[in-house]
């Protein structure tokens, strides 16, 4: 069964895009590496800022016929056939493929609120291609919407990235307790929490390391950190030029760090398994 | 598209090998896959010589100027109509299938046309494949490019026109759309591999048979299979190709051509001589080469009519070559090439008359009798040709 990783956090600006748009890239190129016979990854962006989208295309002018609002605005008949038609290669990677997001789906969020099946109109097309792909990535928008809810119904892991400052295991937990809600409400077994991540860590400041080491003893989140990725700045730029992480500064920490995750997501790939 | 970077390799040279401890993941293709795919992404070959949808379909489909559904609903009207005409209306094509309760003479009294045979095939293969809740895997290449997701045919277009016509035809689908394939590593197709396939399971018509024969010749005679629907003319060019050009290839095509003599093969090669609506025609009824090849000794413009006959008749192998012998020529007296046409013992006559001829004479000759030098000319080539094609078959004996 593909692996379908979905970054969520209702908090704003903790690194979601950064982490979807560069793990998804990372996954190609480490299983190309590999020897992998299919290394293609498909990136999926919820969000109507479109952030993902423009980093990964250089655009994010979609819309009506061509971004994820087509898709979730199709016939169900056809909704798979319209999602194949929306994708766009990346400018990144040949293998990594993007259904971008378009600002109508703010409107989009709307329309289908209270319609039957709403929830799963991107989980029910997405089903019949994900074998296509040795992974698919998704980013949502900062907040439990009816959009970050369709991620969350068609994925399989949850992965949530989080700035140390949140760290406080209430608000985690939390986060933790609404993916659960979405998993039995929506009776999506497949669907569990298999990562905390840890951005813009600051070693240098003591309440960091304080809670990244509370967080690491606690007895249910401690087993799910996934990575730390320390605060740099070459992750910003490399968003401003529109690049990957790993392109634009291979040897930074935070590429490191990201190479790791991307590893420990391989290797869940290959086993088939659990993370 | 390209890969445009490469500054990631150097990171994943450095750290992959202990990242990814406790054993290298393996990813490598294991070979045959079975996967699940979107009808979609599915797409018959064009070149398959196996035909299943109706000349006109088969073109406007693969030109894309037809969804399958469309496709689909082509041979439904096609057959609606027909089937009206000869009083078998029906609005459902459920209704295609014998009904069980009906006495059983009923159904085997009438002739169903090519179309309403197919059709009805298609409705009963669909049925099962609803009632079993499953369908044989298709044999499929992958032929993706990009973010284009497509997947080649090999073996089971019939499945796979079954396969749409359940999902849109057929009420209260409840199928997700999707359709087993085995994927092939592209480096595994190849025409043989198709050709073994075709021939191995019975029901190729001759004419199917006569476009395998050309696709292998043109194939191993380095020709380019272009990717869109081909017409006759395509295949017609093996005309001019044979086993003999391509000695190490002979036993290769013959044994993918389910281990046919050499013999065997050219009769059915030289099928493709006939004309267009006699090869759609012989195929669609599945007619014999055995009757065919007495067809194309005749002018192309007589073809059409007399395939049209072996159908309505019922004709025989003897029947056909009597009908194409005595086809309004000059009987003819000598009882050793009695079973020669005519017009060719003239010419054989002639041969013994070169010396008695001039060059010059010739021409005049024509000339008067068409009354027009550029259509004299035509003949006098066409005479040409078939002499040269006549010094092969001397040359081959
Ligand atoms: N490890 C990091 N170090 C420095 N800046 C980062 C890091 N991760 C993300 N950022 C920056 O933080 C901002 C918000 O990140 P983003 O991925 O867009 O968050 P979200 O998608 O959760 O809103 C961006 O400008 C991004 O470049
Ligand atoms: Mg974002």
């Amino acid at each position: 069964m593909t692996r379908v990783f979905v970054f969520t956090n209702h908090k704003g600006g903790v690194g979601k895009s950064t982490s979807a748009t560069n793990t998804a890239y990372g996954i190609v190129s480490m299983l190309r590496h590999a020897g992998a016979a299919n290394p293609r990854v498909l990136l999926i962006d919820t969000d109507s800022q479109a952030h993902a989208t423009l980093v990964t295309t250089g655009s994010k002018d979609y819309g009506a016929d061509d971004s994820l609002y087509t898709v979730l605005m199709a016939d169900r008949h056809n909704a798979a056939q319209t999602l194949l038609n929306c994708l766009v290669p990346s400018t990144w990677d040949a293998d990594l493929h993007v259904l971008p997001a378009s600002s109508m789906l703010e409107g989009a969020e709307r329309e289908l609120n209270g319609l039957a099946g709403a929830p799963y109109r991107l989980a029910d097309p997405l089903n019949q291609i994900t074998n296509r792909y040795a992974a698919i990535v998704i980013d949502t928008r900062p907040s439990f919407s009816l959009m970050t809810e369709m991620g969350l119904i068609a994925a399989t892991d949850a992965i949530v990235p989080v700035e140390p400052r949140y760290l406080e295991t209430v608000g985690l937990m939390s986060v933790v307790g609404k993916i659960n809600e979405v998993r039995d409400g929506w009776r999506q077994p497949n669907l569990r929490v298999s990562g905390i991540l840890v951005t813009k860590m600051n070693a240098r400041i003591r309440g960091h390391k304080y809670l990244l080491d509370e967080l690491k003893s606690h007895s249910v989140l401690g087993p799910l950190l996934l990575g730390v990725v320390p605060v740099n700045e070459a992750v910003s730029y490399a968003h401003q030029c529109h690049q990957s992480i790993f392109e634009y500064a291979p040897t930074a920490p935070a590429s490191k760090a990201y190479m790791d995750i991307v590893a420990k997501l391989v290797r869940t790939l290959a086993a088939g398994g659990a993370a | 598209m390209k890969r445009q970077n490469h500054r990631i390799d150097e990171l994943l040279d450095s750290v992959t090998a202990d990242m990814l401890a406790g054993g290298q993941p393996q990813f490598t293709d294991t070979g045959l896959r079975v996967e699940r795919l979107l009808l979609e992404m599915v797409r018959p070959d064009p070149i398959q010589p196996r035909r299943v949808l109706p000349e006109h379909l088969h073109f406007d489909f693969h030109a894309g100027r037809m969804t399958p559904t469309q496709a689909l609903r082509g041979l439904v009207q096609l057959v609606q109509v027909s089937a009206r005409q000869r009083g078998r209306p029906f609005s459902n094509v459920l209704e295609m299938l014998p009904n069980p309760d009906d006495d059983a003479a009923d159904d085997s009294e009438v002739r169903l046309t090519a179309e309403e045979q197919l059709l009805r095939d298609l409705v009963n293969l669909a049925v099962t494949i609803r009632d079993d809740g499953q369908v044989n895997p298709l044999t499929v290449v992958d032929v993706s490019h990009g973010v284009v997701q497509q997947f080649r045919i090999e073996t089971g277009e019939r499945r796979y026109w079954a396969s749409w016509l359940l999902r849109d035809f057929i009420p209260n689908y409840t199928g997700d759309g999707m359709i087993p394939c085995i994927v092939i590593p592209t480096e595994n197709t190849s025409v043989f591999r198709q050709a073994r396939e075709n021939t191995a399971r019975s029901g190729l018509s001759a004419v199917a048979m006569a476009r395998q024969a050309a696709l292998l010749l043109l194939t191993v005679h380095g020709y380019e299979i272009p990717d869109g629907a081909v017409t006759n003319d395509f295949y017609r060019q093996a005309l001019d190709l044979d086993l003999r050009g391509k000695r190490e290839f002979t036993e290769a095509i013959l044994s993918a051509m389910g281990g046919m003599k050499r013999g065997q093969f050219s009769h059915l090669k030289l099928l493709l001589k006939l004309s267009d609506e006699a090869l759609d025609l012989a195929d669609r009824h599945n007619i014999e080469e055995g009757k065919l090849r007495h067809v194309i000794n005749l002018e192309p413009e007589f073809h059409a009519e007399i395939v049209h006959q072996i159908i309505d008749f019922g004709l025989s192998a003897k029947q056909v070559k009597e009908l194409c012998e005595d086809n309004g020529m000059d009987e003819n007296d000598e009882e050793t090439l009695d079973r020669l046409p005519a017009a060719a013992t003239k010419v054989a006559k002639l041969t013994q008359a070169v010396k008695t001829l001039s060059a010059g004479d010739i021409a005049n000759a024509i000339i008067k009798q068409e009354g027009d030098p550029e259509i004299a000319f035509a003949r006098l080539q066409a005479l040409h040709r078939i002499l040269t094609d006549a010094l092969k078959h001397l040359s081959a004996k």
